[in-house]
């Protein structure tokens, strides 16, 4: 078991330094030893920067590296590293807050009314043809090119995942389940509260960790065609520029904010899953 | 009389064309008293016990607890219900699903508790009190079921084959259980089951229906004394006369399902 674990270890590290390797000097090793068309376009510094260039781009975008200090360079540059994570993620939360909670009533509502869902079906199932992405322009033009109009893109986006997953959990709750409730004295609230929610809560859970990545991709995305800050901003204007180190950073960045989100998305569902099997304590 | 159902028809309608699974039925169960419904499978036992407990619409017929009308969607407070199917809520535990109806009756904490503790002394659950069901066997998992319905004190106990996912030794200390509780208090028990032994072990009146559609075939009175003891009583001979005297009136029953 620790042999193992320690050659899995091995392994993962062995796989980053190789790589981190071929990126920094893969293409001037080719360029040196390989007939020329034969070079890796693909490896290019200009494409893909190298990772010490892309530190360097951390140290500048981060304000490390200026040297009239931190904070001059802070108040100076308006879509610093800083700022820009921080707009984006609270774009992000904002508009994740708001799909979430959409798609959880609307979830409940429709999944516990056998009436509703009639109606609302072929709405719904239109509205989930249109791909999400395709309304962007058209929200920016509403809301315009501020903070609003990402926290609308990143909540729609959210609200259908959401949405769909807590209507399935809803109507998969165990008949026998409410029955049982009715017969102890629940009403149709105390069921609601008491049965279906706890009941739906797994479903409703597997659908936040996709809703945390989409809700960052609807904020990304809403920056690209037109913001005033925001990571994604920062991507456009740095290829305007064609400095690839500079779009790595924000690459690197927006890695780190979903690794970190997914992470407490998941602490949060072993806690309230708590009974299920697979989120048992390990002992 | 504390149940009391009278000419009770239950038609459902399917694609294939009407199907009668419950025609004519009529009895009527007494203050305290244990009676066993029992049929083949199919026989429609299980569909009176959920009319009974108005969780069915029936299509026609009268059915009565306490001389009140039952009606379709409406809870009785009298009356406590056990599944078949496993029930339990696997997202409280022990204690939390056996305090259910307590709970939501706003019991206050400290008097639920006591009862919740006497309940699971009473049930052999002692020591997992906190578990989560999913680490329960089956059987144990019907006790909490059990315990959950019993804590209410229903005065009227509805049963649907309880034990019937249980394997044999499992089902022999659930009937020690409920033998002992029910011998204590005395609620009047409707049963559903398709086990004629178990029927005999627990019953004071055997209500035999025929196979589908069901029909009230005969009615049998279970005399043997109280206390009863759920293993030794199967090992008497009067025991063995009323279950080969029963077991012939329901072997027709089970060839007429089979021969359909």
């Amino acid at each position: 078991m620790l042999r193992s674990r320690s050659a899995i270890l091995f392994w993962q590290l062995a796989i980053l330094v190789v790589t981190l390797s071929i990126w920094e000097w893969g293409f001037d090793l080719c360029r040196a030893v390989l007939p020329r068309p034969w070079v890796p376009k693909i490896l290019d510094p200009y494409f893909i920067s190298k990772p010490t260039g892309i530190w360097r781009s951390f140290l500048k975008l981060g304000c490390f590296a200026d040297n009239a200090g931190f904070m001059s360079c802070y108040h100076e540059n308006a879509n610093n590293l800083w700022l820009a994570t921080l707009v984006t993620l609270k774009n992000m939360w904002w508009g994740f807050l708001w799909g979430t909670s959409l798609g959880i009533l609307t979830g409940l509502v429709l999944g516990r009314s056998e009436y509703l869902s009639q109606i609302f079906e072929p709405y719904i199932v239109a509205m989930n043809s249109i791909p999400r992405i395709a309304l962007v322009p058209l929200i920016i033009l509403i809301f315009g090119l501020g903070d609003l109009s990402k926290v609308v893109t990143a909540g729609i986006v959210v609200f259908f995942v959401v949405f769909f997953n807590t209507f399935e959990g809803t109507r998969s709750v165990d008949r026998d389940q409410i029955a049982a409730a009715r017969l102890l004295g629940a009403s149709e609230l105390t069921v609601l509260k008491t049965v279906v929610i706890p009941s739906a809560l797994a479903w409703v859970f597997a659908s936040l960790t996709p809703a945390v990545s989409f809700a960052l991709i609807g904020v990304i995305v809403g920056e690209f065609i037109g913001a005033e800050r925001g990571l994604g901003k920062l991507i456009i204007e740095a290829e305007a520029r064609a400095n690839a180190a500079e779009m790595m950073v924000a690459i690197f960045v927006m890695m780190i904010v979903g690794i970190v989100l997914a992470f407490f998305v998941r602490r949060v569902q072993a806690y309230l899953l708590r009974w299920q099997p697979q989120f048992e304590e390990k002992a | 009389m504390r149940i009391g159902v009278a000419n009770l028809d239950m038609r459902y309608w399917t694609p294939g064309g009407d199907v009668n699974a419950v025609e004519n039925v009529s009895f009527e169960v007494a203050q305290g008293e244990f009676v066993a419904l029992l049929g083949p499978s199919g026989c429609g036992k299980s569909t009176i016990l959920n009319i009974v407990a108005g969780l069915l619409d029936r299509t026609s017929g009268r059915v009565c607890l306490d001389d009140e009308e039952v009606r379709f969607g409406y809870v009785n407070r009298k009356v406590g219900y056990v599944f078949q199917r496993d029930t339990v809520f696997p997202w409280r535990t022990v204690e939390a699903n056996i305090g259910y109806g307590l709970e939501i009756a706003g019991v206050p904490k400290v008097e639920r508790q006591e009862k919740v503790k006497r309940a699971i002394e009473v049930s052999g659950l002692a020591g997992f009190d906190k578990s989560f069901p999913r680490m329960l066997s089956g059987g144990m998992r019907q006790r909490v079921a059990l315990m959950r319905t019993l804590i209410m004190e229903p005065e009227i106990l509805l049963m649907d084959e309880p034990f019937g996912a249980l394997d044999t030794h499992t089902k022999l200390e659930m009937h020690k259980t409920l033998l002992e509780i029910w011998e204590r208090e005395r609620q009047t028990v409707l049963f559903v089951t398709h086990d004629l032994g178990e029927a005999l072990t627990l019953s004071n009146r055997i209500i035999l229906l025929s196979a589908r559609p069901g029909r009230l075939k005969e009615d049998f009175v279970v005399p043997f004394p109280r206390p009863r003891d759920a293993v030794s009583l199967r090992e008497t001979p009067e025991f063995g006369r009323l279950y080969s005297h029963i077991w012939h009136a329901l072997g027709e029953e089970f060839r007429r399902t089979k021969a359909e």
